[in-house]
């Protein structure tokens, strides 16, 4: 049996699934041996009550990471969301607060991310400013709209609006759910639509997609909506995980986490590759690495320590193991 | 602030939108200025050359440099000294540090150079504000330390950060020995980055382990808000289902671990759970009076924050003997409905 080698267009030694998976996402055996660690060194690391909260707390992580991905993937990147976060926390609440309908505390919330992301869409999209350096003003200015907004915090959102954070549906989390069916709709949109390849030309070659007759614009443009419809939910998840969200501090730092995310998972900050389950790879990593290191009592400098030096790693890997692939 | 309009084309080009938008900068940056220039900055380099007597009697202006811009109580704060002030002609100047000590001490020389009046500082470090401090009372100009002490300054605003953390170990480990039998498992919620956080972190730790050492500590975390809070606290009840205990830094990180403890199914006024923090935070006091089991906060009183803002640079332009002032903290639990809904009326003066 011989497979396609999609990159060189020719047929290659026959290699087993599985191992070729682990040689294209390298992430797998890293993650597996983290696993492996925590487990014998903890002997709690894989109850199902810890891998529960595990995805719980990765389920907003994830919920960004994979629209963001497919929006570094087009060769643009959002530093926003921690900020729109935020304000989709804020909105969310405050709209639960005021005794309105879950639906439309979440609809509010949407529609506010929404708007940060369209914002960021014409300027880098239709106005061809820097990404790097629109979102990273909009990051300090929504922000700053959020405090003043609201400057003191908001909680108390009713039972109402719990369920998005605090429900089961059939036995998982309510945040896990969304976070699978983003990861589901991400996945079968890069593979099998036009527009999901699309991304890919965009990023791959700006100037070529649009001689070959794709609209280089209207694909990232939507994507930085969609990004911050996203950032806006995860913070309406968050809301009301906690029932509570402070506009100075929610999500602040968060549009780092999950930038490393998708670059551990493989996506090229140069844009034109990556994937949906590097994505998910890179945040089920974040998230254990985590939590392992609480479960292990270190202290918190040495945390830091060990988290940094696991990332490096863990994105050396990713860098380097595909190269050796070929 | 008024933003100017310039002719738009129904086609906005790139350039078309360069030229307006740097038109608009710089037109906001100037209007920026103008609204916070100095009224009377002769006066206040008349009266920085006549020493700090002379201030006194041309105290305009107080600079107010609370580096925690992110945090709800640098609004409410800012609301009530500004109101206090203008009862005593004065305006209240704010910078906006971000939570940065590089910012903070370019802020802070900026003000330096502008001869503001006086100046409140709550330094995020120490060391590095000393040089500033130091420039400022050489200049005439009136320098309050916030929440510590430096040796070149006028006066001081001091808080008791550590004794805010015995308190609230004091009032847990009194708990423990009454309900658990001076038995049982907790976890602290730290912080090692800022001095505050350290000083509050030991008077916690110190206070509780020495009056309840039969209590188990299973964790040391760092966390100073609800989403880290909330995501340490679960992985400690992945491994210690049975804790009994969470002290936090700051209300915000109790608060998560409250919001874990009950998504792993505690009751809200389970018997054999305590979580209390540190601050007076809103949603921590809300719980605290309606009988949950976060139980505790040591609160710092806004207002009274706000009062030693403004009237110890007065004192010290008056001349008073000590113009030191000492902010209390107190312990607030269920119960204390009367100071809970004192400390939430301040606390809701920063949203109008």
């Amino acid at each position: 049996m011989t497979t396609v080698d999609p990159a060189l267009g020719r047929p290659r030694a026959f290699s087993p699934v599985g191992l070729s998976v682990v040689r294209r996402h390298p992430l797998i055996a890293v993650l597996a041996a983290m696993v492996l660690v925590f487990q014998l060194t903890t002997g709690s690391f894989l109850d199902p009550a810890n891998l529960s909260g595990i995805a719980t707390d990765a389920a907003t992580l994830a919920i960004v990471a994979v629209p963001l991905a497919l929006l570094v993937i087009s060769g643009y990147l959002d530093l926003s969301v921690g900020s729109t976060l935020a304000l989709g926390g804020l909105v969310a609440g405050w709209l639960a607060g005021q005794g309105q309908s879950p639906v439309v505390a979440v609809l509010g919330a949407l529609a506010a991310g929404a708007a940060v992301g369209a914002v960021n869409g014409v300027l880098c999209c239709y106005l061809g400013l820097s990404a790097f350096i629109v979102t990273l003003g909009m990051l300090a200015a929504v922000r700053g709209f959020a405090q003043q907004l609201f400057p003191l915090p908001l909680s108390g959102f009713g039972s109402g609006f719990a369920w998005l954070g605090g429900s089961r549906i059939a036995g998982i989390a309510a945040p896990v759910v969304v976070a699978g069916l983003v990861l589901l709709a991400g996945a079968l949109f890069l593979a099998l639509t036009p527009a999901g390849r699309h991304v890919f030309a965009v990023g791959v070659n700006r100037e070529a997609a649009y001689l070959s007759g794709i609209n280089v614009r209207r694909t990232p443009f939507a994507l930085f909506v969609v990004t911050g419809v996203a950032a806006a939910l995860a913070g309406a998840i968050k809301a009301s995980v906690l029932d509570s969200a402070v506009a100075g501090t929610s999500g602040a730092g968060f549009e780092l986490t999950v930038l490393t995310a998708v670059l551990l998972g493989g996506v090229a900050l140069s844009g034109g590759s990556g994937s949906v389950l590097g994505v998910l790879l890179g945040v089920l990593f974040l998230g254990g690495l985590q939590n392992g290191l609480t479960l292990l009592n270190v202290p918190t400098f040495w945390q830091q320590m060990a988290q940094g030096i696991a990332l490096v790693a863990g994105a050396a890997l990713a860098y380097f193991a595909p190269r050796t692939a070929r | 602030m008024t933003t100017p309009r310039y002719p738009v084309d129904s086609v906005t080009s790139r350039r078309h939108f360069l030229s307006w938008s740097g038109a608009a900068v710089a037109a906001t940056a100037l209007t920026a200025a103008g609204c916070s220039a100095p009224s009377g900055s002769a006066a206040s380099d008349k009266a920085a050359a006549n020493g700090t007597a002379a201030t006194a009697a041309r105290l305009t202006k107080i600079g107010l440099d609370y580096p925690f811009t992110q945090l709800p109580l640098y609004s409410t704060l800012v609301k009530l000294s500004t109101a206090g002030a203008k009862k005593h002609g004065i305006s209240l100047l704010t910078t906006s540090d971000a939570s940065n000590a590089d910012t903070q001490a370019t802020n802070l020389n900026t003000w330096v150079a502008r001869k503001v009046p006086a100046i409140v500082s709550f330094p995020m470090v120490f060391e590095a504000a000393e040089p500033i401090a130091k420039a400022a009372m050489d200049a005439g100009l009136i320098w309050v330390t916030y929440g510590g002490s430096l040796e070149h300054q006028s006066a001081d605003i001091q808080f008791s950060f550590r004794e805010g953390g015995t308190l609230l170990g004091r009032a847990a480990a009194e708990w423990a020995e009454q309900n658990l039998g001076g038995k049982g498992k907790i976890a602290f919620l730290t912080d090692s980055t800022i001095e505050l956080g350290r000083e509050r972190t030991k008077g916690m730790i110190d206070a509780f382990t020495k009056l309840a050492p039969g209590v188990d500590v299973v964790a040391r975390e760092q966390a100073i808000d609800p989403d880290t809070g909330l995501a340490k606290t679960k992985a400690i009840l992945a491994k210690h289902p049975d804790l009994n205990i969470v002290l936090g830094v700051t209300d915000a990180s109790a608060y998560g671990g409250f919001k874990a403890l009950q998504q792993a199914g505690r009751s809200k006024d389970h018997g054999k759970t305590f979580v209390g923090g540190q601050d007076g935070s809103a949603p921590s006091l809300l719980a605290i009076k309606q009988g949950t089991f976060y139980r505790a906060s040591a609160a710092l009183a806004p207002k009274d924050i706000a009062g030693a803002i403004v009237d110890v640079p007065r004192a010290v332009a008056a001349g008073k003997a000590n113009p030191s002032a000492e902010v209390p903290i107190a312990l607030v639990q269920h119960g204390d409905d009367k100071e809970i809904d004192a400390l939430l009326a301040q606390n809701s003066q920063g949203t109008s």
